[in-house]
């Protein structure tokens, strides 16, 4: 039976309804999919640009940025004149990552093979370095990532080993702190570590303006490491550090270490001290201590070398101290240069009896009398009218108990009590320089100021920077101030003058030819180290200036255990040495009677012949040696030059 | 009777009617040079492309030099580090004064200082009357016999 039919618009309209249902829901279903997905995008896209941003920014810039840093040059210290005492190259270091030696697994599972055999690395690296191939090898298996093979060697043999294009092998740049003149001025210059941080004397005074800020090369690298070459880079420069002007001036510290080292040599004496400053300025030209250190090689060098004995050691000034209570005295009005004294034999106070070096039963002598002959018990009457306040006022403004201006690490305040904590014998001894104790800084600085007429300027020894532009700064100089007259200070000139010029005098060694030298010598026992009282060794002094009327330079000396101890026969005859050179390196002129002309010719003819005749007998020994066939003896009298046979070292008076 | 209804029927347009009512006579439009205006836009883009590329070229070539240079002035400064310092080492005191005892040079004796006894042609002055003993150089110092 055949369906009946629907009406046409009926069935059409029908079959649309039920479409369109279809895709609308189709559609729906899709839209929402879809907006699901936007929604997830967006979401992801969120916690990426938004949330995460600032992490996954870092692990981006981790991945192709690298921050190299860029070590600041440090600094250099020149001497006076402007030549090197310390300055930085580049040095290569040589590193290895141990990783690339020894066979690893990625997180996969997958075996990675070692790069290269470390003791085939080992070998070959053996020979350039100088080093031990176990050692190395050692070195190469380690557990680290990073291993320091050398450090600051040649950049030349860094070069060689980059060549070599070994595995696992790298060439650092590392700046490398030299000191070009070795051990000259080493306790002034100090040193620093492998890391250029100074460590001590003025590379540790001075560390903060001669490091300088290190910069940083911020730039892009591919994976494979090469650098972007259109990629980021950013450089932040290092700011090399400043250069620092000493006061030193090399050629006269190189004398004052080598008379230094021939007294120790001369006297059997186990350490030296010499002190060269400059009157007016203030200017220490000369700060040698023996033994010595080189900065270079500190390693091996005893610790205790490496002190600036001249400011961190401290002693009994002995009878150099004459000068500053007699100025005090001259100061007070207590005496005058006329004075006539009666100076007994001995003198007792508060139980103990002090004497004068050469016995005598007593006798009347002026007050540059008991100066030139260095009378204790002359000063010690002198003292004590000045009493212990004046005394004590004097010596501190004449520079006791405290520091220099010069701020050296380590250095040393002496040792002065107030008089209030005095006792009996403390003016008496003090007065003759015991009892006190200063560093031959402190020493060289007080008779500084009876050479400035009276004026105290604080000794220097850093003159001041170099800026960029390659002009000096200078440093700020400390406050001057007047300690005694200068009428004072002339008049303890004259005195000194009798001292190494006068017949009686105790300095007569110190002189230097064609010059007027006032000085005064110095004699003290050593204070036991491990108990109350004194030892039998001295130290030897001696300390003076030239010319008398003008003086230019101020030289201290003092030797530490010398034999024979006297100031006047160990100490003074050095002084002479290093003063002649600091006045002929300042070009001061001749002031003293000097030797004429026909003089001068038949000592010049007596030099000449005295080298001639250490030549021959140099000639003669060798031959001796040679004919003996004694080995050795021929070399020593060969090796020995002339001129020291000839001048040589003078016989120990 | 048929239940399928007739199909309607359209009126048919008049023909009749005005010309312009629903057609006009245009003119031929601009014919348009598509293809020569996409081989400008590809020749522009070319050359932006070809721009960018050279201009990220010469950078990276420029960079690349710029980075010789400086290790060019790096290895410049190394050098001249190493040379302030061997200077400084030749000319050690104590390095100069074993050198000359090696070359057979002694220590001076006493020095002796001379001075000048009278003003030089070069200051303008007029020389005075010679000494016997300088006669021909004139910047010769006289030992001074005063000292």
């Amino acid at each position: 039976m055949r369906r009946p039919a629907l009406p046409r618009r009926a069935r059409v309209s029908t079959t649309l309804r039920s479409g369109d249902q279809l895709s609308v829901r189709r559609i729906r279903w899709t839209l929402a999919i879809f907006a699901v997905l936007v929604l997830a995008t967006m979401a992801k896209l969120v916690e990426i640009q938004v949330v995460d941003a600032a992490d996954l920014a870092a692990i981006s810039e981790r991945q192709r940025a690298r921050t190299l840093d860029l070590a600041a040059t440090r600094g250099r210290i020149y001497d006076r004149d402007g030549d090197v005492l310390a300055t930085s190259v580049q040095a290569a270091t040589i590193y290895a990552d141990p990783r690339a030696f020894r066979a690893t697994s990625t997180p996969d599972g997958l075996e990675v093979p070692a790069a290269a055999d470390a003791a085939e690395v080992a070998e070959a690296l053996a020979g350039v370095l100088e080093q031990d191939v176990a050692t190395l090898t050692e070195r190469l298996e380690r557990d680290r990532h990073f291993v320091y093979l050398a450090r600051q060697v040649d950049h030349e043999l860094g070069e060689e080993v980059r060549a070599l294009e070994l595995p696992g092998i790298g060439v650092l740049v590392e700046p490398q702190r030299l000191y070009p003149a070795g051990p000259l001025a080493g306790q002034v210059v100090g040193f620093t570590d492998i890391d250029a941080k100074g460590l001590q004397g003025l590379e540790a005074r001075y560390d903060g303006v001669l490091a300088g800020e290190p910069g940083t090369l911020l730039l892009e690298r591919a994976p494979g490491g090469l650098e972007i070459a259109s990629g980021v880079r950013e450089l932040v420069p290092p700011q090399a550090g400043t250069d620092v002007v000493l006061a030193i001036d090399r050629d006269i510290q190189h004398v004052a270490e080598l008379a230094a080292t021939e007294a120790m040599d001369r006297y059997r004496a186990i350490g030296a001290s010499i002190v060269v400053t400059e009157v007016g300025t203030g200017d220490v030209l000369a700060m040698a201590s023996t033994p010595g250190f080189d900065p270079n090689e500190r390693g091996a060098e005893d610790p205790s070398d490496r002190r600036n004995r001249a400011v961190t050691d401290v002693f009994e000034p002995g009878s150099t101290q004459k000068a500053l209570t007699i100025a005090a005295a001259l100061d007070e009005g207590v005496i005058t240069p006329t004075s006539q004294l009666a100076v007994p034999g001995t003198i007792e106070v508060a139980g103990s009896r002090f004497s004068d070096s050469t016995p005598h039963d007593g006798t009347s002598w002026s007050v540059t009398q008991i100066m030139e002959r260095s009378s204790n018990v002359g000063t010690i009457q002198i003292a004590q009218e000045l009493g212990p306040e004046r005394l004590e006022h004097y010596l501190r403004a004449f520079g006791y108990g405290r520091s220099t201006a010069l701020g050296f690490p380590g250095e040393s305040a002496g040792i002065l009590r107030p008089h209030e904590e005095w006792w009996g014998t403390s003016l008496p001894t003090i007065a003759i320089g015991h009892g006190v104790a200063v560093s031959l800084l402190q020493l060289a600085n007080s008779y500084s100021t009876i050479a400035n007429d009276g004026v105290e300027v604080p000794p220097r020894l850093v003159l001041g920077t170099v800026g960029d532009d390659g002009r000096l700064s200078p440093a700020r100089r400390a406050d001057q101030e007047r300690v005694i007259s200068a009428d004072t200070a002339a008049t303890v000139r004259s005195m000194l003058e009798e001292a190494v010029h006068g017949e009686h005098g105790t300095g007569g060694m110190a002189q230097v030819e064609g010059y007027r030298i006032a000085g005064k010598t110095g004699t003290a026992r050593k204070p036991k180290a491990d108990a109350v009282g004194y030892s039998d060794q001295y130290f030897a002094t001696f300390v003076g200036m030239a010319p008398v009327d003008d003086p230019r330079v101020v030289v201290a000396v003092m030797i530490d255990e010398p034999w024979p101890y006297y100031g006047g026969l160990a100490a003074a005859p050095v002084f002479s040495e290093v003063m002649e050179a600091a006045l002929l390196a300042l070009r001061v002129p001749p002031d003293g009677a000097g030797a004429d002309l026909s003089t001068a010719v038949r000592r010049a003819a007596e030099q000449a012949e005295r080298i001639a005749d250490a030549e021959v007998a140099a000639a003669d020994a060798a031959a001796r040696a040679v004919e003996e066939g004694g080995p050795g003896a021929g070399d020593a009298a060969a090796e020995a030059p002339a001129s020291e046979q000839a001048a040589g070292a003078p016989a120990p008076p | 009777m048929s239940a399928i209804t007739a199909p309607l029927r359209r009126s048919r347009p008049d023909l009749d009617g005005p010309a312009d009512r629903h057609l006009r006579v245009v003119e031929e439009p601009v014919r348009r040079h598509t293809l020569a205006y996409a081989v400008v836009m590809i020749a522009l883009f070319a050359a932006a492309v070809f721009g960018a590329v050279t201009l990220n070229a010469l950078a990276a070539g420029a960079s690349v030099d710029a980075r010789a240079l400086e290790r060019h002035v790096g290895e410049a400064e190394r050098v001249y580090a190493q040379l302030v310092a061997d200077v400084a080492t030749l000319e050690d005191p104590a390095r100069v004064r074993q050198a000359a005892l090696e070359l057979g040079m002694v220590p001076p004796g006493p020095v002796r200082h001379l001075t000048l006894e009278r003003t030089l042609p070069a200051d303008g002055a007029v020389p005075p009357a010679r000494t016997p003993d300088a006669t021909t150089d004139p910047l010769k110092p006289l030992l001074s016999q005063e000292r």
